[in-house]
């Protein structure tokens, strides 16, 4: 485990009653980058961050952030959690939480909070309370008063919760921003899409143990379809067929199986030898939603079942 | 930093109250009460006997206005402390477990605070609150006693310590059950025990004036309960800090506790027994999951 670590966790456990949440779990998360939390429900993923955030005991192991004990108070200067349920007084507005935020916080002005507002698009809402806001509004002005400010490292549990695809977007170009400024952001999010186009790693957890970790690019393995940009989609098609390929046509091109991913150079040749004008040929990669069934099913086929 | 986040989440925690129609209910039950308190005084204060000829004027002159206004007191006493004892045992069973239950408690921990400053702050607030609406309570009925029967109060400080005694066991009592039980039961716990305590209270103070006359298993039942649930002896040290020093008929009136002294251990034992409480909610909060 390297030095430089923001956050290390050292083979913690954590058990509630009978329920084993973590089960000897290490984990070093470098600064700065975009990580996820991936699992499925009951797996550990929310005990874990609470654990960093010392909401929840470890009953074993050690767990720092910027090398202190997350049992010291001063361990969480600079950290920002959003917790998944948090319901703040209905009657309070943005603009009054924000005050009470900066008042204890001493880190950040209200022009940094005005700044964010506007990046998530809320900045009209700052004096309303929040009883008279939808879902998604009391999640854009949650996420702003989380992370306004200059963070270190945030955590964010399901952040896309009751948000439409606009405000996905916003979220993901905010996530994007705070890395860009040197935070570590640490999601536990179900929406894998979401994930998928913004995180750095992924963390995959089940039944309380770590089942593997490591870049997103690195996880994914290739498929046995390989999609063929071109303009002449008919002829290619008749083609591969005619090889004995089986495929079919979609947007800009033509998506071919192979019965052996390692035959992509076969085909590639053979596309090459056909002379049908092509623009691009690529092995598909799987979606990390594939990534997540393939890692869980493997671990259930080991054995290990979920906790609930 | 860590040291004004404490104050300012307290703060929070006050105005959060304030803001919730429990409060508002009670200021405005304590405010009917306080108007219906002057209507009954000034109307006792212009009263006019109609006995026999003679007989009235020997009953004024029997009734001191310093015993008016004793009379006045003790009678709007309890009333005044049975609605501050609602409220304390309604808003301190509730703080605590709705800020868990709303999901802020994890938020608040999430901040670089102790938790037992998180736990004082949030958990001090309805003390703050009900004891500021206790002295507006009871600084009315004093100051509309005043108005129509002019006295002098026995000990002034006294009603100010014992107040915060009194209504720091009831806290102290139900932030500690709530979070060990439902809040409905803790309410109701803590209701039941101040009910008990008041009862005894009274007889404790009726043992007082006649030592020796009680059964002994009814003596060390009583001394029991005012020792286990001592919220009553702080009740009674405002009432008794409050009635006027120069009051002639005060034997009489032992039935409703008045007339015995508060001794100061008796005080400091109560705030003990809330320190010792407090102490025990901190160790079961510390422990919990969020």
């Amino acid at each position: 485990m390297e030095k430089d670590n923001l956050i290390r966790v050292l083979n913690v456990s954590k058990s509630f009653r009978k329920v084993q949440a973590l089960s000897d779990f290490s984990l070093a998360v470098s600064p700065g980058t975009i990580c996820s939390l991936l699992g499925p429900n009951g797996a550990g993923k929310t005990t874990f961050m609470k654990i960093l955030l010392g909401l929840v005991g470890s009953d074993s192991g050690s767990v720092t952030i910027f090398d202190l004990p997350v049992s010291s108070p001063l361990s969480r200067r600079g950290v920002r959690y959003l917790p998944e349920n948090v319901t703040f007084p209905s009657w309070a507005t943005p603009a009054i939480l924000f005050r009470q935020l900066e008042r204890i916080r001493h880190e950040s002005s209200v022009e940094e909070f005005r700044l964010r507002c506007t990046e998530l698009e809320c900045v009209d809402l700052m004096k309303r309370p929040l009883g008279k806001m939808s879902r998604g509004q009391r999640q854009r002005v949650a996420l702003s008063l989380v992370t306004s400010g200059k963070p270190e490292l945030v955590l964010l549990d399901e952040p896309s919760t009751g948000l439409d695809p606009g405000g996905r977007i916003l979220v993901r170009n905010l996530i994007r921003k705070l890395a860009s400024e040197g935070a570590t952001v640490l999601i536990n999010s179900h929406l894998l899409g979401e994930v998928e186009r913004v995180c750095d790693t992924a963390t995959f957890i089940s039944g309380g143990r770590l089942i593997v970790e490591g870049k997103l690019d690195s996880l994914s393995r290739q498929t046995g379809l390989a999609h063929i940009e071109t303009d002449n989609a008919e002829e290619m098609k008749l083609s591969l067929e005619e090889r004995g390929y089986s495929c079919h046509i979609e947007s800009k091109g033509v998506v071919a199986e192979l019965e052996d991913p390692a035959a992509f150079r076969d085909m590639a040749q053979f596309i090459l030898d056909t002379g049908i004008r092509f623009s691009g040929i690529n092995q598909m990669r799987e979606s990390l939603e594939d990534v997540f069934l393939r890692i869980m099913d493997n671990d259930s086929e080991r054995g290990n079942d979920i906790v609930s | 930093m860590i040291r004004n986040g404490g104050t300012i989440l307290f703060l929070n925690s006050i105005e959060q109250l304030l803001r919730r129609k429990i409060v508002l209910t009670a200021a405005i039950a304590a405010i009917a009460f306080l108007g219906l308190y002057w209507w009954g005084v000034s109307a006792a204060s212009s009263a006019e006997l109609h006995m026999g000829h003679g007989q009235a004027d020997m009953a004024v002159d029997m009734l001191s206005p310093a015993d008016a206004a004793l009379a006045a007191i003790i009678t709007a006493g309890p009333l005044a402390a049975t609605l501050m004892t609602a409220l304390i045992i309604v808003i301190g069973s509730t703080m605590l477990p709705e800020e868990i239950g709303q999901g802020r408690m994890p938020f608040w921990l999430s901040l670089p605070q102790t938790r037992l400053k998180v736990y004082l702050s949030i958990g001090l607030a309805p003390l703050a609150v009900s004891y500021v609406l206790s002295l507006i309570l009871f600084g009315g009925i004093f100051i509309i006693t005043m108005i129509y029967f002019p006295f002098t109060p026995k000990n002034i400080p006294l009603v100010f310590v014992s107040m915060l005694s009194w209504l720091t066991v009831v806290w102290a009592a139900v932030m500690l059950l709530s979070l060990v039980v439902k809040k409905i039961a803790s309410m109701l716990i803590v209701f039941f025990l101040s009910a008990v305590a008041t009862l005894f209270g009274g007889l404790y103070e009726m043992m007082q004036m006649f030592p020796g006359e009680a059964p002994k298993a009814l003596e060390t039942i009583t001394y029991t309960i005012i020792y286990a649930f001592p919220a009553d002896r702080g009740y009674r040290g405002v009432i008794y800090g409050l009635i006027p020093a120069d009051a002639v008929i005060t034997e009489n009136l032992a039935f409703f506790g008045v007339t015995a002294s508060i001794p100061s251990i008796h005080l400091i034992y109560a705030f003990l027994w809330s320190l010792v409480l407090l102490s025990i909610g901190y160790l079961k909060f510390r422990r919990m999951d969020f």
